[in-house]
Parts: C-alpha cells; structure tokens; sequence
C-alpha cells in the first residue's frame, strides 16, 4: 500500500513537473511576444517619424539637386556666351590684324615671289632707248596680275603699296608714292608663290610680254618674305 | 505530499529557464495543450475526491488530451476552421464543471465537519 502510494506520488510530480514547465514556458513565450510586439510598437512609430524625415531629406535632396542642375546649366550657358563672345572678339581682331596688313599699317611676313625687272642691255642697233627700258606700264602689268593671282601685299623695292598707291613714270625712274625707284624695280609680293609663279609664267602672259619688250625679267619663289609698313606719302 | 509540489516547482524553474524559441504560429498549440493539461489535473482531482481515482486513466488521460488537443488545433489550422475554439471550449466547460464539482464536495465535507 505504501509502495503504490509513493509510485502514485512520482507519476503525479512527474505530471504537474509537465504541467509547470508548459505553464511556465507559454507564460515566457507570450510575455515575450508581448514584449516584443511593444517594441515594435515604438520602434514602428520611430521608424514610421525617421521615415518620414528620411523622406523629407530626399525631396529636399532632389529639389536642391534639380536647382544644382538648373545653376549648372545657367553656369554652361554663361560660359557658351563667353566663348561666343570670345569668338567675336578674336575674329574681329583677327578681321583688324588683317585689314591692317591690306591697308599696309603693319609689317607682313609670308611665303612669296620676288620679280626682278631690270632694263634690257645696251643694243646698238636699236635707235630708241625706250623700246628696252622699263617702263611705268611694265610694272603696272606685273602688279596688276600678281594682285589678280591673289597677293595679298606687295612692295617695289622694299616700299609698300596701299590701295591707293600711285606710280609714275619720271624719266628715268618712276615714282611711287613719291618716292622715286630707279631700275632694277624688285617687286615683291606675299601670296602662295606656286600660284604667283604660274600666273606671271603662263604662256603669253606677262613674262611673255616682257621679255617682248627687252626687259630682263628673273622671278624668284621665295618662302620667306618681309614687308615693312607704308611710309608716309611725300 | 511534497514532491508533486517539488515537480511544480522544478517544472516551472525549467520553463523559466528553457531559452527555446518556437514560432509565433505554435504558441497556440502549446496554450490548447496547457488548458488540456489543466482539465485533466482537475479531472484527476475531482476523482480522487470522488474517490473515483485511477491512476492510469489520469496518466493517460493527461498526455492523450495534451496530443489531442494539440493536433486538433493543428489540424485546424491547416484545414482553415478554428477546430481549437472547439477544444477552448470542451476544455473549458469540463474544466469550469470539474471545478464546480470540486466546490460542492469541499462543501459538503466542510458542512458536515461543521455539524459534528
């Protein structure tokens, strides 16, 4: 009896030792959860305001960026306008430096031709002088074609001409702006020397004509020529 | 006397200290399972009171409703019906009756102590 008594009390504190640990645990289990769902709670209502401000961050963001745009594109168009500016500017001084070199204001460098006029040797045979000197006309002739070719300047013995030069026939020497040259009459003349040489060469053309005339013509392509500026008139 | 007192002690210590996590979702098996186990304990009181007590319908009792009653919420849950309101509430009347029935032997005891 006693024995069946103690075997009856193991199995009962086995059953509420069971019972206990259920309790005790479901009792954690929820407490826990509870505890938990209530930092969340907290925690949501945090999240739900650094939400909310990590939002008003981002459009702030997003309309500062857009204003960054917006000045940047200002900035670059400032900056087209300045190089367009600049542009004018250059080429407006670029137009002026080369105005002056066709008005002659300025010293001109450049690749060009030298042609060299000088009278013809005394003939015997041949009564009048005039027909081998160098006439005012001869130079006008060498002139006129080296500016149709395209020179850009030209020189008769080192003196500029402008675009209102003149030049006369003065006996024995012609006059330039009034300045007298006697022969050999070097003109020299700054465009591109091929096309210069070719046009004064050209059969029937200038030389042809000259040499016609007894006139000693030599032309010389040179790639490095110097005018000075015009020298006031007389 | 005191050893089933010991078990509820220790029981409740190990629960306490038990760091095991379950889902969220089982927590309700283990409360079924826990109203199961109460109704039973109270099952086993009345009977003893009654004098009715055997120790291995109780024993037996105790963990088969424990199962039970854990598998039908299980099921429940599965099958979509909340087959564990019909447990709370088996459970519960049974256990509210077995309480009552308690109160009234008590009664009775405590009234005819006092009439002699």
């Amino acid at each position: 009896m006693k024995k069946k008594l103690k075997t009856k009390r193991v199995v009962l504190s086995i059953v509420c030792l069971i019972l206990g640990f259920m309790i005790a645990y479901s009792y954690r289990l929820t407490e826990s959860g509870k505890s938990s769902r209530q930092i969340t709670d907290s925690q949501w209502e945090k999240n739900l305001s650094l939400r909310n401000e990590l939002n008003e961050q981002r459009e702030k963001n997003r309309d500062l960026q857009e204003e960054l745009n917006k000045r940047q594109e200002m900035v670059r168009d400032f900056e087209t306008q300045l190089a367009n500016e600049a542009q004018v500017y250059f080429n407006l001084a670029e137009d002026a430096e080369k105005y002056r070199m066709f008005l002659g204001k300025v010293k001109v460098k450049g690749a060009g031709v030298k042609v060299t006029l000088a009278d013809g040797e005394y003939n015997p045979d041949e009564p009048n002088i005039n027909n081998y000197l160098v006439h005012e006309h001869h130079v006008y002739k060498v002139i006129n074609e080296l500016y149709i070719s395209g020179a850009s300047a030209i020189a008769i013995n080192g003196q500029r001409l402008s675009h209102n030069s003149y030049i006369l026939c003065d006996g024995p020497v012609i006059t330039v702006d009034g300045y007298q040259h006697p022969a050999p009459f070097e003109i020299t003349a700054i465009g591109e020397p091929k096309v210069l040489s070719a046009a004064l060469n050209i059969t029937g053309g200038i030389k042809d004509q000259l040499v016609n005339d007894q006139i000693i013509f030599s032309l010389q392509e040179q790639s490095d020529i110097t005018l000075d500026p015009v020298v006031g008139k007389k | 006397m005191w050893l089933p007192f010991m078990g509820l002690v220790i029981g409740v210590i190990i629960g306490l200290l038990t760091d095991i996590r379950i889902p969220p979702e089982y927590s309700n098996y283990l409360s079924i399972a826990i109203l199961a186990a109460l109704d039973t304990l109270f099952g086993g009181i009345r009977a003893q009171l009654q004098n009715i007590y055997d120790e291995k319908v109780f024993v037996s009792g105790f963990f088969f409703n424990i199962v039970l009653a854990a598998s039908l919420a299980f099921l429940g849950v599965h099958l979509g019906v909340d087959l564990y309101l019909a447990a709370v509430f088996a459970f519960g009347v049974r256990l509210f009756q077995n309480i009552a029935v308690i109160r009234r032997i008590l009664l009775t005891k405590w009234t005819t102590n006092g009439e002699k």
